[in-house]
């Protein structure tokens, strides 16, 4: 058995108007949560539903679980499980209903009342799916993605559009399906999302995977590991000839000024030095450890919600 | 082999069975589906049923005097089948402002004078007729002369069947919109919205084969579609005392053809529309036009030639065409060979269509 769930090479895919994939590689290994990040329009769901067989590439190479769409298209359709973007059921249809429904689809298939324990909907098993709430519906969409038992598991986006208690709680069914033993590969534009979840992740931005790695690894990537924040009521102001003052680089946001550095034991106590010399009105000092969001603002040069 | 069809089977019956119970889970639906032909086979069929025909008003203006020429004229009148509304003068013209008055007859010195509402053209020119004849009548009347003969009129159906209602003739039309409102919308609005919401997508990342989904849901529009047919012959019989003078080897057949080709118009025409709203603008305009100069309601010997030829091009005039010939009339197919010759042609146009570019996502 290989040890790669999923080995991409290559793949392309041209819209109209716009590449929309241009030409990713990825390798996800056996029994990893994996996460592709990026804002709205990267390419993630497009590269994912090219994997999932649903969108013909235009060029590259795919194996999943060591078998390729050409000549095993139903045996890896048998042993993935899929999460769409959005699943749009019958109205009036139950979730116990629906798991029978579509895991008759399947050669082997788990009970309903196991996966909707899984997913924590045994209370409304057999409740209208319409009258389900939004967090509800997402884990009867992945108790559907597990109804055939699957190697790999495709979740996109799973949370978007929760609040916070449902995220968490649909955070924990991944974890649950990760110490089963499965692989999953998930798409997020939620930094936190991919800090909680994924053991590996790729960035991506306009159709391609900007860098690759564990998020420690991509955090350490960075030189400057950690942030000094100064806070300020209201704008945070200029900093022309404080920046002089200091001997670092500031960087506006808001209501902030951020200060990368590879040191903030020895940058403190200067900084503060300097603010109480230069009048500076701040409200609170906080130093933080960099985090993905800085990653990939260093990568792209934009921040994930631009 | 044997064991590949045992598993198409059960995935197939049970995909039919699961249409079937969330089908019956929208109560409003069903019901509305089985009892709209139902209801209207009952109200039209009532409201013009044969024999006792609602007699044409006519609103009689009272002059001031009666003279022997107004005697005569309301006398023969009376013989007709009309009913006779007298009013004085001014009451007449309240009524015949409000658009109530078909035909309005008024005494005048030298005669008689006598209006027709343009907007109940049909109601009106029928009645005005029937007041010339009185009047020709009470003329020969007062001046003493023999009265002219009326050619006697009886009401039949064109197949000397022993039925002659209305609702014999509705029936057949009603089982042609039945078929056309199942093809357009149970099958071919369906699967745009399904398309549209992602729920082929869905499916189609598991390894069911959609074709068994597909056939699920066909099976399942045949089943209700037979019902209705059922329902809509059975009714027929016990209220309006009409049944199927052919063959109903021949009644299916012709059925079958159409049911086939509504559904297949279903499929292609869902082909062309990306979203429900413009699948509801094209569907529209093919329902409309077919279920208003087709013949559901009312043969269409009245209208152009043109229009006429032109409906007898789009397949539910011919089926109407065969069906009544099979249902009223216990014909043959023989002559509507290229009726049926039509339908078939639009059946294997829409199929071809369906299958070319019949799109999952």
């Amino acid at each position: 058995m290989s040890e790669l769930a999923l080995r991409v090479r290559g793949l392309k895919k041209q819209y109209p108007n716009v590449l929309a994939v241009a030409g990713v590689d990825l390798d996800v290994r056996r029994g990893e949560v994996f996460g592709l990040l990026g804002p709205n329009g990267a390419g993630k769901t497009t590269t994912l539903e090219m994997i999932e067989g649903l969108i013909n590439p235009d060029s590259g190479e795919m194996e999943i679980l060591g078998l390729n769409w050409k000549q095993d298209g139903s045996e890896i359709r048998a042993r993935i499980g899929v999460q769409l973007q959005s699943t749009s059921l019958f109205n009036k249809i139950t979730p116990r209903e629906a798991l029978t429904l579509y895991g008759g689809y399947y050669p082997k298939a788990r009970t309903a009342s196991e996966l909707l324990e899984l997913v924590q909907l045994t209370d409304k098993a057999d409740a209208y799916h319409i009258t389900l709430s939004g967090g509800q519906m997402q884990r009867l969409a992945l108790a559907m993605a597990l109804v055939n038992d699957p190697e790999l598991v495709f979740l996109d986006e799973p949370t978007t559009g929760l609040d916070p208690q449902a995220r968490q709680s649909l955070w924990e069914v991944v974890r649950k399906i990760k110490s089963e033993g499965r692989t999953v590969i998930l798409t997020t534009h939620y930094m936190d999302e991919a800090e909680a979840l994924c053991d590996r992740l790729a960035i991506m931005d306009h159709g391609q995977v900007l860098t690759e790695g564990t998020p420690a690894e991509l955090i350490s990537q960075l030189a400057i590991p950690s942030v000094v924040e100064l806070s300020f009521e209201g704008r945070a102001p200029a900093t022309e000839g404080f920046e002089a003052l200091l001997g670092n680089t500031i960087e506006v946001r808001g209501d902030l000024w951020e200060i990368p550095t590879p040191d903030p034991k020895s940058l403190l106590p200067r900084l503060l030095e300097a603010a109480e010399k230069a009048r500076i009105p701040y409200q609170q000092v906080h130093v933080r450890r960099a985090t993905l969001e800085d990653v990939f603002l260093h990568k792209t040069g934009h921040s994930l919600r631009d | 082999m044997a064991q590949f069809f045992l598993v198409v089977n059960m995935l197939l019956w049970r995909q039919f069975l699961m249409e079937w119970k969330l089908y019956s889970r929208d109560r409003a639906a069903m019901f509305w589906t089985f009892a709209f032909p139902i209801l209207m086979l009952l109200g039209f069929g009532v409201i013009f049923r044969g024999g006792d025909a609602p007699k044409l008003s006519v609103v009689w203006v009272q002059p001031t005097q009666m003279a022997p020429k107004d005697d005569a004229l309301l006398k023969t009148l009376e013989q007709f089948p009309t009913r006779l509304i007298a009013l004085p003068p001014n009451e007449a013209e309240t009524r015949w402002s409000k658009g109530e008055t078909a035909v309005q007859v008024e005494s005048t010195s030298d005669g008689f004078r006598m209006k027709v509402n343009s907007y109940l053209v049909a109601q009106g020119q029928m009645t005005a007729q029937i007041v010339q004849q009185a009047f020709l009548i009470s003329q020969s009347r007062l001046q003493g002369q023999p009265l002219p003969k009326l050619i006697p009129v009886s009401m039949e159906s064109p197949g000397h069947a022993k039925a002659a209602n209305y609702a014999a003739f509705l029936l057949p039309g009603l089982l042609g919109m039945n078929l056309m409102s199942m093809g357009l919308f149970a099958v071919g609005m369906v699967n745009v919205s399904y398309r549209e919401k992602g729920k082929f997508r869905r499916l189609a990342v598991t390894p069911l084969p959609k074709w068994i989904f597909l056939m699920g849901q066909v099976m399942h529009r045949l089943t209700v579609t037979l019902i209705q047919t059922i329902f809509l012959l059975i009714v027929g019989r016990l209220v309006f005392g009409i049944e199927n003078q052919g063959s109903y080897f021949l009644l299916s057949v012709v059925m079958v053809v159409g049911t086939a080709c509504f559904m297949a118009m279903g499929f292609a025409l869902s082909s062309f529309a990306d979203t429900s709203e413009t699948y509801a603008a094209i569907s529209n305009l093919l329902f409309f036009p077919m279920m208003f100069l087709s013949g559901v309601y009312f043969t269409l010997d009245s209208a152009p030639k043109w229009l006429q030829q032109a409906v007898i091009a789009l397949p539910l005039s011919p089926f109407l065409k065969a069906l009544r010939a099979v249902y009223n009339d216990g014909a043959a197919l023989t002559s509507h060979i290229i009726g049926l010759g039509i339908v078939l042609t639009w059946t294997a146009l829409c199929f071809g269509l369906a299958v070319k570019r019949f799109r999952w996502a």
